[in-house]
């Protein structure tokens, strides 16, 4: 070993030490304050972490999607599979949203939902609870709601049976329903407490 | 066992529109002319190879307190398929098949029938779930064995209230308030009181 190279050596050993003493000061100064230390890592070592990261909850999220349970208490995890792209999830969900708020638009399409909230029932059933309405009529508004995948009938018995998303979508809108009434109740209220004040005012 | 059966050389047809299995959750149905042919196991008719228009229909649906699972099954069977069970309402139906008769669903002669019969016959006990020659008259027990599109069957078994069908896309198990549905898209188990489902919850119908 030429004697450069071992001046050279000598030389990086005391800048190592120079910079572990000032890391050193670092670190006890930070704990004085009471705060962590951080530590530029770099984008390299950075990326390398975030892929690591990103592979755990890929895995993870994987686990879930093949893991999904529905007890007596109605736990339950579906599978969301993932869109191409987020345009390709915005005109999908949009879509089906429209379909399905399309299909709850009617009184007497949220009736028959209601009717088969308790269990199938076969259209003569339903007709009872709708008199208001013929059959054909009843028969085209079940339609819209099976193309909306809210109800589905069984082709051998013709039972009618609401489905999971059905039921899902049906205590949603009535749900929706009663938050606007009460809004528009609590509205009220407040624009009539308004303009007694401000006939006082007058 | 299997080479226990074989075919009948008599070609029959179905005199009238059929019902050859009922029940709650489906049934099978075959139209008027279809051609058949017995299956018989020494001199007991077992069952029938047909060719006709027939329609399988079941209601593979799992009802679950959170909603329903699925939709019905409705499949049409135009190629020969296997019928094992119960024949004795089948023969009630049954008349002489002519020269016009098998012409009708593209054969030449009786031959050519025989010749298709004998092949799906062989396939099916050859490479099929039957591996046994059990009688199935002794019990309320039928299979149907419905060439599907990858030149395979598409199997439905029943056992009284028990019912199993595997097709290429779904296989559906119902036994009482036991219901398994798996499909592509979702695996369904219900026991009545308990579900597991692991999948999309439903899809809606298709355009």
């Amino acid at each position: 070993m030429s004697e450069d190279l071992k001046e050279e050596m000598k030389k990086l050993k005391e800048q190592i030490a120079d910079l572990q003493d000032q890391l050193k000061d670092v670190i006890d100064a930070e704990r004085k304050k009471g705060h962590g230390v951080y530590i530029d890592i770099g984008n390299a070592v950075r990326g390398y972490v975030e892929d690591e990261i990103q592979a755990v909850a890929e895995g993870v999220h994987g686990e879930l999607e093949k893991s999904v349970f529905i007890g007596p208490r109605g736990v339950r995890i579906f599978r969301r599979r993932a869109p191409d792209s987020e345009e390709d999830e915005h005109k999908v969900s949009l879509a089906e949203v429209a379909k399905v708020m399309n299909a709850l638009g009617h009184e007497h399409r949220l009736k028959i939902l209601d009717g088969l909230m308790s269990g199938g029932k076969y259209i003569n059933e339903l007709q009872e609870q709708l008199s208001e309405i013929t059959t054909s009529t009843l028969s085209s508004h079940l339609n819209v709601l099976e193309e909306a995948g809210l109800v589905v009938q069984e082709k051998v018995r013709g039972r009618y049976l609401i489905t999971m998303p059905g039921r899902t979508a049906y205590k949603m809108a009535t749900k929706a329903g009663e938050r606007v009434r009460q809004d528009d109740e609590e509205c009220h209220t407040h624009c009539c407490d308004s303009d007694e004040s401000d006939a006082e005012q007058v | 066992m299997r080479k226990d059966y074989k075919l009948d050389s008599i070609i029959s047809k179905i005199a009238e529109p059929l019902v050859l299995w009922q029940a709650e959750k489906g049934l099978v149905e075959i139209g008027k002319d279809a051609l058949a042919v017995a299956i018989k196991l020494g001199d007991r008719h077992e069952g029938y190879v047909f060719h006709g228009k027939a329609k399988l229909l079941l209601d593979t649906i799992v009802e679950t307190e959170k909603g329903a699972i699925g939709k019905s099954t409705e499949k049409e069977a135009n190629e020969p398929f296997v019928m094992l069970g119960n024949t004795e309402e089948i023969q009630r139906h049954l008349s002489e098949a002519s020269s016009e008769d098998l012409r009708r669903m593209g054969y030449e002669n009786q031959q050519g029938f025989e010749a298709e019969a004998q092949n799906v016959f062989d396939r099916f006990f050859m490479r099929g779930p039957v591996h046994s020659c059990r009688s199935f008259d002794e019990r309320d027990g039928s299979v149907f064995a419905f060439q599907n599109k990858a030149s395979r069957f598409d199997i439905l078994v029943l056992d009284g209230s028990k019912l199993v069908y595997r097709a290429t896309d779904m296989v559906f198990i119902a036994d009482g308030t036991k219901v398994i549905l798996k499909s592509s898209e979702q695996f369904v188990l219900s026991t009545g009181r308990k579900l597991v489902s692991i999948g999309k919850p439903c899809c809606p119908a298709q355009p």
